[in-house]
């Protein structure tokens, strides 16, 4: 019955999410604004260029899911500011206090996260498909690099629920998410192969999640070739389950 | 029989040096409500944020209905309804909606959760605005859809920190109304906090008044008003204010056991009938005319005055603590970017 309660309580919070998202979603379409300048004027000029070898792939179609990627990545981020307010006000020590285990807490707040990452990635994409980005023709890929994207976020927004237990303050907060997924996007394969990296950049990316993200999605959205997929999913499954256990661990501390 | 909550010798120690309560103990019977007075800081959060098992206690043992807060927490969880002092509610959805979370989070069973959220928001006069978001809501409104959160678990004891603050006299009234016969019909004990003397005196069967962290009296309000041993006379005198002089010949005359000036002049005595003619010999012997003459027993107010030196001052906390909540909710605004 635990594990039932517990995938109840994951539920739950993924309602609470929807159900947010469903009442405003003006953070959505803000959002989006920046990656589609990223896809539709950086993507067009660098494209035009022809500086970036990207193996007979349009480099617009390249990036975009790199910046799809990082997008939701940065609205998972951010989720914890969410935290932080909810921590504020006196929610979280409600919470705290009902019979949902911390993990389901944490879990559920980042899978929460991973759905409204989703939607950040997906409202993107027409805009690519406009301006030419051809996608694999296979429903089955589109789906999986959307779980792959669901997936990889709540990683990162058990990141962002660690982090908010341990700043208190807002600003802080915004400054530390900053730092933490600007590195993690351009030391990635989301702009440019990793051979052209440095060395030392390209060993990073070796343990750098986005990296896995980027190439799965990458492969099931726009090349079709998944012989790397496995692997993939195996490095992102690792990241979700440490990055979960260290957030539920830290969480406690998070009212006190 | 196991006590609702059972506290002995609890001491809580932030960070190494703030000493929040130091060395509290104390019972509370199942079915009863029991208040927690005491003045800015005493500590009263602090305690019942350990019974509500959110932080663990420096020394000493807690209980809530035999069960250890720190050893048996998760037990503890499914038997309370907690209304923190801050605002609790997801402001962004509406209040049925935070009602339906909640009854999810506690595994309300889906038959009859639709009419246990019904109820509550009837209970509490929400109906007509459930469907709104919180956000719209007023700051009363919000205080009674986290009461109504806590109700809606059918919670064997309810732990209120400040559960009327910000709402005005009559919808206090209103609210413990409701508790009080939420508690009839349920069985419950509440366990609540506040900074209102009348809600106490009027609500409460025990009251605990505690100072600096620790407990500096408890037991019934009559009990309380008693202990203070005597009777107030309070004298309408013309000539207020009296000569320092006079007072302090007063406080010797071992005519009086306590001497308050304000607009008139009380005094504490031990038995008033007896006392009344000899302390108006005394006045007139003195020169001063004396008006009308009142007998009264003690307040809550003066008991909570000679236990803890100062009076409460609810006024200005409450505007306060409302300006914080809003401060919160304007917060949920603005910060998602
Ligand atoms: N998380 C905390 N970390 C450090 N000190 C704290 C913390 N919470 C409370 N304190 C301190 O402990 C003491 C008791 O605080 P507490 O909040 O329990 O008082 P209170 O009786 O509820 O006061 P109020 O009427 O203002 O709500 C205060 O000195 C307070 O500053
Ligand atoms: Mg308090």
């Amino acid at each position: 019955m635990a594990i039932f309660e517990k995938v109840s309580g994951i539920l739950t919070m993924i309602e609470l999410e929807l159900r947010r998202l469903r009442h405003d979603r003006t953070e959505l379409y803000t959002r989006a604004v920046q990656p589609i300048l990223w896809i539709v004027i950086y993507g067009q000029v660098m494209s035009s260029v022809r500086a970036i070898p990207t193996s007979g792939v349009p480099y617009t179609d390249f990036i975009t899911p790199g910046i799809m990627v990082q997008t939701a990545a940065f609205a998972s981020i951010f989720y914890g500011l969410t935290i932080v307010w909810e921590r504020e006000s006196g929610i979280l020590k409600k919470l705290l206090t009902t019979p949902a285990s911390r993990y389901s807490v944490v879990i559920g707040r980042s899978m929460a996260s991973g759905v409204r990452a989703v939607f950040q990635a997906l409202i993107v994409l027409p805009v690519a498909v406009v301006i030419g980005v051809r996608l694999v023709p296979n429903p089955a890929y589109f789906v999986l690099a959307f779980i792959v994207i669901f997936l990889a976020s709540g990683g990162f927004a058990a990141i962002s629920i660690l982090v908010a237990s341990f700043m208190k303050t807002r600003e802080r907060f915004m400054g530390i998410g900053q730092a933490i997924i600007m590195p993690l996007f351009f030391a990635s394969n989301a702009l440019y192969p990793i051979q052209m990296m440095p060395p030392i950049l390209r060993e990073f990316s070796a343990v750098n999640p986005l990296s896995y993200v980027v190439d799965a999605t990458r492969g099931l959205l726009i090349t079709g070739d998944v012989s790397n997929l496995l692997l993939d999913l195996v490095a992102i499954a690792i990241f979700d389950v440490v990055m979960f256990v260290i957030a539920s661990i830290s969480f406690k501390r998070i009212i006190e | 029989m196991d006590f609702a909550v059972h506290v002995v010798d609890l001491v809580k120690v932030y960070d190494g040096r703030v000493r929040a309560l130091d060395g509290v103990s104390l019972d509370v019977r199942p079915g009863e409500t029991f208040a927690l007075l005491g003045p800015n800081g005493a500590g009263k959060t602090t305690l019942i944020r350990i019974l509500t098992t959110q932080l663990k206690p420096t020394a000493g043992e807690a209980y809530v209905f035999g069960l250890d807060v720190v050893r048996e927490a998760s037990k503890v969880r499914r038997l309370i309804g907690y209304v923190p002092q801050e605002m609790s509610v997801w402001t962004d959805i509406s209040g049925y909606e935070n009602l339906l979370i909640y009854a999810k989070i506690f595994g309300v069973p889906r038959l009859g959760r639709e009419k246990a959220i019904e109820e509550v928001l009837e209970v509490m006069d929400l109906t007509r605005v459930k469907d709104e978001l919180v956000k719209n809501y007023s700051g009363g409104m919000i205080r009674k859809l986290e009461i109504a959160c806590a109700m809606l678990v059918r919670p064997k004891i309810m732990f209120l920190d400040e559960p009327t603050i910000g709402l005005d006299p009559a919808a206090r009234k209103i609210v413990w109304e409701r508790l009080t016969a939420f508690k009839e019909e349920y069985g419950a004990t509440i366990f609540f906090t506040t900074h209102y003397m009348d809600e106490a005196d009027l609500y409460a069967d025990e009251i605990a008044i505690i100072n600096k962290g620790k407990v500096v009296a408890c037991g019934k309000s009559e009990e309380l008003k008693h202990s203070l041993g005597g009777e107030i006379i309070t004298l309408e005198v013309k000539e207020m204010p009296l000569k320092p002089d006079l007072v302090q010949e007063l406080r010797r005359s071992g005519l009086v056991k306590e001497v308050f000036e304000g607009e008139n002049l009380s005094v504490l005595v031990s038995d008033a009938e007896p006392a009344l003619p000899n302390l108006m010999g005394f006045l007139k012997s003195r020169g001063v005319s004396v008006g009308r003459a009142s007998i009264t027993k003690p307040t809550l107010d003066d008991v909570f005055l000679k236990y803890v030196g100062t009076r409460l001052e609810e006024r200005g906390r409450a505007s306060e603590v409302t300006r914080v909540r809003d401060m919160i909710r304007r917060g949920e605004r603005d910060g998602h970017l």
